[in-house]
Parts: structure tokens; sequence; C-alpha cells
């Protein structure tokens, strides 16, 4: 497959009545790695995003509605979430402060953040300090079985309770 | 070169395509896509059908460390259905993961609980397979390189053909329950339990070590019989000796194929380590077990003693010569207080001083009464003081301090806090009377307790002077009278309650809360702390004077403001309806 | 008169925004004369590595097969692939084989890079060994092209070094005991095998310092190395005037009377001098631009489209995770090595020091001992009967070395009959 320089005619004849069949063949290379490259990169996109993490999950369960006693507030550390219990209504408070994502401890008055002085009511509104938002709620199911289940990539507004 | 080159390019792209669309349509999202379906024609509620409409298929992942390694268990992402129980008549993949009473599972309310929960086990604890794989014949250990396949479900390829069947069957898990229910007996292994009897009565022992078992040096050793080889291993081990090492010279038993299956699972069983003794179960079972030994037949009071001893009560408190300066002193506690206040007190401290800090300890009930019995019997009063100032020292000073400035050895950690008898004009804007009750019954739902029962009459005037002059450093005054209403004239009606507590969510509860529990946002910097309208036993000890007198005057020595200029007596009559209506039921 | 210019306005320099970018970036016009089709390897960064014209002999498939463009493009598949999967692997004892498990079972289109990585690996090493066949058996080695010789052996052995390191990676019982076997081959070299092997291993055995040793070698020292020889090859391929061919035939007789003048512009000319070469020039080289440009393409995608359907159609294996208690039986090397290791079974130090040793030694010697220079440029040149059939007896040994290591070892060493 060469090209061959202009001066000679009659290869140049045979050159040209090849032109449409070489056209076709050089469009199908084209076309064949062009579409491999596309779909290349969007795999490389889709590889790149892990589809799985190995932190703990957003969405768990906490327990049975009857380890919170009605009136108690219970603070999981490893899960950074308060379970608050009034009655038959449960509903669950992020314990990350939203100044600079320290655990923040549930004090008498709410909750009050060690790092920087940050405090926030009983239903996580700011009362003082840095932090700049109140503390999120999380969305808090029940799940078939009867487990009470805190999602914490789906926030709720604050004032949410699940009825139990 | 050019049809070549075409011929390659169109290859390149279509190996592209196809690899592409493989990473589709994996097995698990079919399978999550038809759970979703059905458990969205099931559902109940709208809320859980929004729910689901909106749900799409992901890996579901259980990461669990408390086994050695680290085990990640992909299995529910097929296997979706596994914890919900509308699915148990349903085929496999998504089928719910049976319950059973030998599992330890309970029926509570006509719902089962799953004593061994997914979130703490997983699923390869006890099934074994490759918790990664996501493909069933990766995942269920059919991959004959995997070393532990689904035990009692899955036989690999490579397995002799004449072993194969006979190596299924649910009862093959039971080697895997032996990891921790490792006690001979156990009722939910049968198996591992014929299988040890077998190990002894077939003279296993005499060839094999397993740790803890036996001490045998001429076979090799089993201790971790199970971790090393597959059931097909030990099978053949045990029928054919001579399969794998031709210079064995281990008899052939000709044991009968029950028996074998026995021994396999017992073999299985043997990982050399047992996972469910923690410190905590060490410690319960110290708990349990009673590191204090009580002769049967003990009287209560004296159990009661060797427990409190034990019990580590002294760690806070103080009785005899032994003080842990935390909590208040126990030594005339059956002159304070009576059998059913200890008992209440034992089994839940806040059911009687509702911001106690006192642990409500888990002991049996045996134990509490025994307790109770023994500080009740208590009741040797102090010897006869002369002075108030050795029965200010040695009763009050432990709260309030040697100052009287409410800051005691253990003021820190009683709430409300001892009285500050040092802030000027409080002790002197009250009546004497008050005091002397104070001091006489004691203060509801605080720690200070009835003293009348320990202290004369005349030893209790004596103190209050003493605290007069050394503490206060004011007199008594004549006071003039103040125009509050004996009792509430306002009648405690729905509407009465409402209109209290409108107001008070706009005055109070700044410093005494949204909830009235004295935690407003402003608590923190205030000493003595706003009051817990919560705390039932105080609110109801008070009379309605007194609280008029609170709030229209305020409180002299604390932050408390009088409330006169901003509201009307009606106003407040509403208020003081909506602190008594709390009782004890929540908002 | 002077040409009056539009004045220029914003839209105006935004209607030619895309035509001023893309001549900012392609500045010469896609080659249609000699001169645009010359210039092509001065003017384009990539292309400069071309020279402006090679001879059509080289160009041949049936000559060189591509094998020397097709280790190159498989290099280039292997550290693309290679640095994606670098994205997930963790070279941690306790943490890889899980890292391999995900990879092949959660992170998408995991197994196919795997595949390809792997399969391209051994692929490198067998086409690097038939490139090396194809250059003896043409002559290719002789003056002025020794050292580039010498520069091919030693990327054999930073290819096979590559092989090596990189089999440790998955840490599976395949890996770890091929590896224990490797090196401990390794240890027999004379006073300084056991220190050799400590330092390759960071310990006395295989464990964490090896694996992470081997894989900052795979992934970080060798293909730097790999890329800074290959580079230097490249260069002497220009220098010594492009591949080796066979000897140019005698210009023809000049016609009687009438001298055909050509002229032809050569790059080298500035180097070498003459700038231009008058006269009856045999003209047997053509444009690099488009023909060495399409045959380069054809082998890249001709390599692709292979090492795609292998990877589609086979997967890597993955074994059971170590267990260092538990050495498979037998335990083999890497199928490139089994020559070594069947050869180590007659003798420790002789198959596996002395005579490996001895071999790589002649090969890097070869130039040096045959100085002749007839037979270049064509196979199996009668004129050099003697060093072929030397060269492809070595060959032939090796090849039934490793059958044999491959096929007929079973447990133990012993012989098997695999059929």
């Amino acid at each position: 497959m060469m090209v061959a320089p202009k001066s000679h005619d009659k290869e140049a004849a045979t050159v040209d009545s090849q032109m449409p069949r070489r056209r076709l063949l050089a469009w199908l290379s084209g076309f064949g790695l062009f579409a491999s490259g596309l779909l290349a990169v969007v795999s490389d996109w889709l590889f790149f995003k892990p589809r799985v993490t190995y932190g703990p999950n957003a969405r768990f369960a906490i327990g049975k509605p009857e380890d919170f006693p009605p009136g108690t507030r219970i603070a999981r550390d490893v899960e950074r979430v308060c379970i608050v219990r009034e009655g038959n209504k449960i509903a669950a408070i992020s314990t990350t402060c939203t100044h600079l994502g320290c655990i923040v401890a549930i004090a008498d008055t709410g909750f009050a953040c060690p790092c920087h002085g940050s405090h926030y009511d009983q239903d996580g509104n700011v009362t003082g300090g840095p932090a700049p938002k109140p503390l999120p709620w999380f969305q808090v199911t029940l799940a078939p079985n009867g487990d009470v289940v805190i999602d914490k990539n789906a926030s709720v507004d604050p004032g949410t309770y699940l009825t139990v | 070169m050019r049809l070549p080159l075409a011929i390659a390019s169109l290859v390149v792209l279509i190996v592209h395509g196809v690899v592409f669309r493989n990473q589709f349509f994996h097995e698990w999202e079919r399978h999550q896509s038809a759970y979703i379906e059905q458990a969205r024609s099931m559902s109940k509620n709208d809320r859980e059908r929004k729910e689901l409409e909106t749900r799409s298929p992901r890996i579901e992942q259980i990461i669990v460390s408390s086994f050695g390694d680290t085990h990640v268990d992909r299995c529910t992402t097929c296997h979706i259905a596994a914890d919900d129980p509308r699915f148990a008549g349903h085929a496999e993949p998504l089928k719910t993961h049976p319950y059973s009473t030998a599992m330890g599972d309970v029926q509570r309310n006509g719902q089962w609980e799953r004593r061994h929960k997914f979130s703490d086990f997983g699923c390869t604890v006890c099934h074994d397979g490759e918790g990664r794989g996501l493909e069933t014949f990766y995942a269920h250990g059919e991959d004959e390189f995997w070393p532990d396949p689904l035990t009692g479900f899955v036989t690999q390829a490579n397995w002799r053909k004449d072993f194969s069947p006979k190596l299924k069957g649910k009862e093959y898990m039971e080697a895997n329950c032996a990891q921790c229910h490792t006690e001979e007996g156990f009722a939910g292994t049968p198996h591992v339990e014929r299988g040890r009897k077998l190990f002894y009565a077939m003279n296993c022992y005499g060839c094999h070590k397993i740790d803890g078992m036996s001490e045998g040096t001429l076979g090799p050793d089993l201790t971790e019989a199970g971790k090393k080889f597959k059931v097909d291993y030990l099978w053949e081990s045990i029928v054919e000796p001579r399969a794998n090492l031709a210079t064995s010279f281990m008899p052939d038993f000709h044991l009968g194929q029950a028996d074998v299956e026995a021994l396999v699972i017992f073999l299985k069983s043997r990982r050399g380590v047992n996972f469910a003794e923690t410190s905590l179960d060490r410690y319960k079972a110290h708990v349990a077990n009673v590191a204090v030994v009580i002769p049967p037949g003990t009287a209560g009071e004296k159990a009661g003693q060797q427990l409190l001893g034990d019990r580590a009560c002294t760690a806070c408190h103080k009785l005899g010569d032994r003080d842990g300066g935390i909590a208040p002193d126990l030594s005339y506690e059956g002159l304070i207080r009576d059998d059913q206040w200890l008992g209440d007190h034992f089994v839940n401290p806040r059911s009687r001083i509702p911001d106690s800090i006192m642990p409500a300890f888990r002991f049996p009930a045996e134990d509490f009464e025994r307790l109770s019995a023994y500080l009740v019997s208590l009741k040797t009063p102090p010897p006869p003081i002369v002075d108030a100032k050795t029965t200010f020292t040695n009763l009050c000073a432990r709260c309030h301090g040697d100052k009287g400035d409410g800051q005691g050895k253990v003021a820190w950690y009683i709430d409300p806090s001892p009285r500050d008898f040092t802030k000027p004009c409080f002790m002197a804007s009250k009546p004497r009377s008050r005091f002397v009750a104070s001091i006489e019954e004691g203060v509801g739902g605080t720690s200070m307790p009835p003293w009348k029962r320990i202290l004369k009459e005349e030893q209790i005037n004596g103190v209050l002077d003493y605290v007069m002059q050394n503490f206060a450093k004011e007199q008594f005054k004549e006071l003039r009278a103040r125009n509050i209403p004996e009792k509430n004239p306002v009648a405690s009606s729905v509407d009465s309650i409402a209109r209290g507590e409108q107001i008070f969510e706009l005055r109070c509860n700044g410093c005494h809360g949204r909830k009235a529990d004295g935690k407003g946002p402003n608590s923190l910097d205030i000493f003595p702390h706003p009051r817990n309208f919560r705390n039932h036993f105080f609110v109801e000890s008070v009379p309605d004077r007194r609280l008029f007198e609170s709030i229209e005057y305020g409180v002299q020595g604390t932050a408390m403001p009088s409330w006169m200029d901003m509201l009307s007596t009606n106003e407040v009559g509403d208020v003081i309806n909506f602190i008594r209506s709390f009782q004890n039921t929540p908002k | 008169m002077t040409p009056t210019r539009e004045p220029r306005t914003a839209l105006t320099t935004l209607r030619e925004l895309p035509q001023n970018v893309w001549n900012s970036i392609f500045r010469n016009p896609l080659p249609s004369t000699d001169l645009e089709r010359s210039s092509t390897s001065f003017t384009n960064f990539f292309l400069h590595i071309h020279p402006v014209k090679v001879n059509k002999n080289t160009l041949r498939p049936a000559y060189t097969m591509g094998l020397g463009l097709m280790a190159t493009f498989l290099f280039v598949i292997l550290v693309v692939t290679g640095v994606l999967l670098m994205f997930y692997y963790v070279p941690s004892t306790t943490q890889a084989y899980d890292r391999m498990l995900d990879l092949r079972g959660t992170v998408a289109f995991g197994i196919f890079l795997r595949n390809m990585h792997r399969w391209s690996a051994h692929a490198m090493v067998a086409i690097v060994f038939l490139h090396m066949c194809r250059v003896f058996f043409t002559g290719a080695y002789k003056r002025p092209r020794e050292f580039n010789w010498v520069l091919g052996v030693l990327l054999l052995l930073v290819t096979l070094f590559l092989s090596f390191t990189g089999y440790l990676l998955p840490w599976d019982q395949l890996a770890f005991w091929a590896i224990t076997v490797g090196t401990s081959i390794a240890g027999y070299a004379p006073l300084i095998g056991q220190q050799m092997k400590f330092v390759l291993l960071g310990d006395t055995t295989v464990g964490q310092e090896a694996l992470l040793r081997f894989y900052v070698l795979h992934v970080a020292v060798l293909p730097s190395m790999l890329v800074l020889l290959v580079a230097i090859h490249f260069w002497r391929i220009r220098k010594d005037g492009g591949l080796s061919r066979p000897a140019t035939p005698a210009p023809p007789a000049p016609d009687s009377g009438v001298v055909k003048l050509k002229k032809v512009y050569g790059l080298q000319g500035f180097v070498r001098g003459p700038f231009t070469k008058l006269g009856n020039v045999p003209d047997d080289s053509v444009f690099s631009w488009p023909n060495l440009l399409m045959a380069e393409l054809f082998v890249f995608v001709l390599t692709i489209s292979l090492i795609l359907v292998v990877s589609l159609l086979f997967n890597a294996p993955l074994e059971q995770p170590v267990n260092v208690m538990h050495p498979p039986n037998p335990a083999k090397a890497p199928w490139y090595f089994l020559g070594l290791q069947e050869m180590v079974s007659y003798s420790a130090f002789w198959g596996g020091i002395g005579i490996p040793g001895l071999m790589v030694a002649l090969l890097f010697l070869v130039p040096y001992i045959d100085r002749t220079t007839h037979g270049v440029g064509k196979w199996f040149a009668k004129e050099r009967l003697l060093a072929n059939t030397i060269f492809l007896s070595m060959v032939i040994l090796n090849v039934i070395f490793i059958a044999i290591g491959t096929f007929f070892r079973g447990p133990n060493w012993s012989l098997v009959w695999p059929f």
C-alpha cells in the first residue's frame, strides 16, 4: 500500500480506480477506531467511579424501637448520629458538627462541640459558636423486619419524626 | 493492507462494544429490580411505595471485623430480601433467610427477631463462600481455587465424584456454629457433638493433637484442620488415608457414612480460635457468676453489705471508712430513706432524682433487694452533736461546702446544685420557716434529704443560725408583705395550659429550655442553674404561692428576674398551670 | 492602492475563534506535495521520530513482521492498563488478594483490564524474544548496529524482570511460589547470590517487603529504565540510517549521453553531507508520510485487536490466597523461566546461573564475535549458515526445555505424561 509519487501516470490510473474502495475502507477503519476511542473514554469514567467503598454504610439499621426508651436521647458515636425518642416518635440527628466535622457531644442543653465551641439546642439549631448550619436530621424508616433504619444520605426537615 | 486494517478496526470496535455492554445488566441488578418491583406491590403505605419507586439497584455490603480478618460480604446484593419477612415463600435468591429457634431467634409480638443480626455477623462467617464476589460462580465459592466454598451447599468441580453428594447438607453448617459455640453438648450442633464423641471413641485422640482436647503426636495436628482443609479433603483423609500421602499408616476404620459425616463436621469446626470470647463476656461472666460468693441462707442485710463492697458503691458514695467523694453519704440512709424509695432509686435513679448522674446498673432484682435491705438497716444515728459548727461540718459541708458556698466535695455532681448560702440577698429574702422546712423535710426531687429523723429541732435551728451568721452574713429581716395569691386564681384548663405554654415559649425557654427542663441555651452560663420543671417531685412540693413569688418578684441571688412588669397575675397563673401540667408525661 | 481592512469587531473575533484555535495548533496543512510530506518530520512533535524517507524494503511485513513495533505497542498497552489498575490495587500482603477479588467482582471493567494487562505481558515477553530472533536471523546486528543489539538484549532482560516483578502482585499461591522458586534460583549465584536475594526480597523470605519492593520496581523503576532504553534504541535506528536491509543494487548503467539529474534532499545530509545527491540515485525509498505511519497504525490496530479478543475470551488466573505453609506440588516459575527451572532440576548452579549466565553473556557479545558484514537484510542468508544454525538450535533447545517444564513435569518434578 504505497502512495507513489504523482509522476507515474499509469499507476495513478490504477490508484484512481481504487479510490472508492480505499475511501470506504479508510472510512470504516476511522469509524471503528474513533468509536472505540469514545467507548474507551466512557468506560474509563465508569472505571474510575468506585462502585463500592469500604467505610461504614450510609444506610444502616440502628436497632429496634424498644432499644430507645421514650424520653431518651442516645448518641451513637460510631455512626455519628443521635437517636431521639419522644413518646412514640423517633428521630435521628447528625452528631457531626457543621463547622469542621468534629463529633459533638450531648449536653443538657442540646449538643456541644469540643473542638471550637459550637453549641446547638435540643433540635440541632445553632445557639452559639462558629457552626454555620444546624445539625441535619436524617431519614428514619422502619424496615420490614422491624428494625429502625437510618439513611444518612437522605436528609429530612428538622422536626420530622417516624411514628412507631 | 487497507482491508485487514479495516477488519481489525471493526474487531476492536466490536470487542469494545461487547465488553461495554457486559458491564450493564448484571445478574444482581436483575434480582434487585425484581425485589423492588415485588416489594412495591406489597407495600402498605404511600411513603413506602414512594421510597421504592425512587430506589435503584446498587451493591450492598456488610463489613464485619470482629472475626479475625475483615469480612466484606456482598451477598445481600442478590439476596436482597434476606431480612424482609414478607419473602419467606419466594424462590432464591429473593428468599427471606429462615428464622429458627435453633439459631436463637425469638418471636416477639408475632414478629421474628433474629439473634444473629446480619449487621453484626455478615454472611460468610456462618456460610463461608466468597463475600466479595458478585457472580454466583465466584460468590458461592464454586471456583475450585477458593478455599471456602458455601459449606453444605456447594461442591467444587475438582472434588471426587464419589464424595461430592455426601458433602451437601445443612448439617455441615454446624461446623461454623461451633466457631463460637464451643461448649460441649450445645443443642444447636448435634453433629459436632457426635463427631467429638467419635474422636474419642474411635481413638483418633491417640494419634492426633487438638489443642485443649488431646496430645497425640503420631498424626498431623488437627487443631486448625477446619481452617486448612476443605470438607472433601477431610472426608478423603478419613475413608482413604493413603490417597494424599502414600506413606501414611493411618488405619482404615471402615466407618459408616453418618459417622464419617459427623467426624468431618467436627473437624471442620476446628479452627483454633473462639470468636465468642470477648473481654465483655468475661466481665459478664464475672458479674453473673458472682465474684462475691454469698453463702446460701445469708440474711438479706449481710448479703447486701457484701454486695455493696463488691459492686464498688463506695467508688462514689461514702460509707464507713471508705469515701469515693462523688456521691452522698450513705451512713444514715436507714433514717433518711425508706425501702420503697431505695428500691425505686436502685432500678432507675432518675425516677426519684430526675437529674441524678448515678447509672442504672443492670443487676438482678435480687441484688437490689439485698442492697436495699442493708441500707435500710443503717439506722444508727450519729452521736449527739453539741455545737452547730460540728453539725454543719459533719453533715452539711459534704454538699454545701465548708464555706457554705455550695462548693462541697460532691457539689459538682449534684443537680440541682446545693444551695450557695453566700449569695447576697437570697437567704435574707425568704422566711425562716421555709428553710426550716427544707432541712426537716428535705427538698423534693433533689439530693437534700429529710434530716428530721437525725437532727432535733434545736439542732436544726442552731445550724440555720450558724449559716446565717457565718455564710449569709445577713440577718433575717422582717419581710414586707407581698401581694401574692395563696392559690392560683386561674383554674387549670386546656386553654389556660395552652396560653401558659405560649408565654413560656416566648419568655422563659431561653433559660428554662423549650422543654422546661432547665436546659435552655442560656443555662450553661447561669449558676445556680435554671429550675427543671420536669422534676415533678419538686414541682409538686412547692405551693402556688411560692411559684407566684418567684415569677413576679424574681429570686434574689439567682438569675431569675422579676416579671411583674411584663406579666399580669392571670398570665402568671396560666404559666403555673402549664408548669404543673407535666407530671410524668413528656410534651 | 493599499488594501482596506475591515474594522475588527468583537463578533468577528468570536466567529473566527474555532478556526483560529485550530490553526494555531495545526499550523501546517495535511500534506499533498512531496515537500509537505517531507516537512512532517520536523513540523510535528510526534512525527519527528520518523525520518523523512524510509527504505521500502523495511516496510515489507514479511521482513520484520512488525515485531519490534508490536513489542512497543504492547508496552504502551501495558502502561495504560497498568496505571488504571493502580487505582485499585494495594501492595499489602493483607489487602492485595482482596483487591484482586474486587477488581474481578465490583470494579467496572476490572476483569477485562486485568486480562489485557496479563495477556499483553505474556505476549510482550514472547514478542521481544521473537524480535530478537528476527534481528539475528536477518543479521541486523552487524556493524554499525552492534550497540543497538546490546541495547536490545538489555531490553530483553528488563522485560523479563518486569514480567517477573508483576507476577508476584496478585499475591495468590501461583504468584507467591513462582517468585519463591525464581528468587531461590537467583540465590545460587556464587559469592553474591544470597546477598542479592536478600536485597531483592528485603527479607529472607518472600513477604510484605518483597511485595513492596517488587511493586515499586514494577510500576516505577523498571518502566522508566525501559522507556529510556527504548528511546536510545530508536535513536540508534535513526542514526544507523534506518532498519537494516539488503545492500542497494548497483546503479543502472548511464544512458549513452543523457544523464538524468535528480536531486534528493536528505536531512542526514546536514549531518554527514552531501546535502544533496546528484546523479543516478537508486530510489527505493518512500516517504514516511503516509507509508510508515500507516504501517505503524496497522501494527497497532492488529496488536490491540488481538489483545482485546484474547482478553475477552480468556480470564487471567487467580488461584488460592497465599498459604505459606502449603506450597503447591509442583511449584512452577512463570513459563519464561520454566526452561531455567527444568535445567535447575539437573544442577542448581549450572542450570540456574551457569548456563543462563553464559547464554546471556554470549548474546551480548554476538555482534563482537561475528565481525562479518555479509548477509545483512535477508532471512537465513546462505552466507550465515553457521551463525543461524547455532542460534536456532539454542532457541529450539530453550523452547524444548520450557515445553518439558510446562507439560511434562508433575508432582515432585517427576516426569508425567500430560495427555
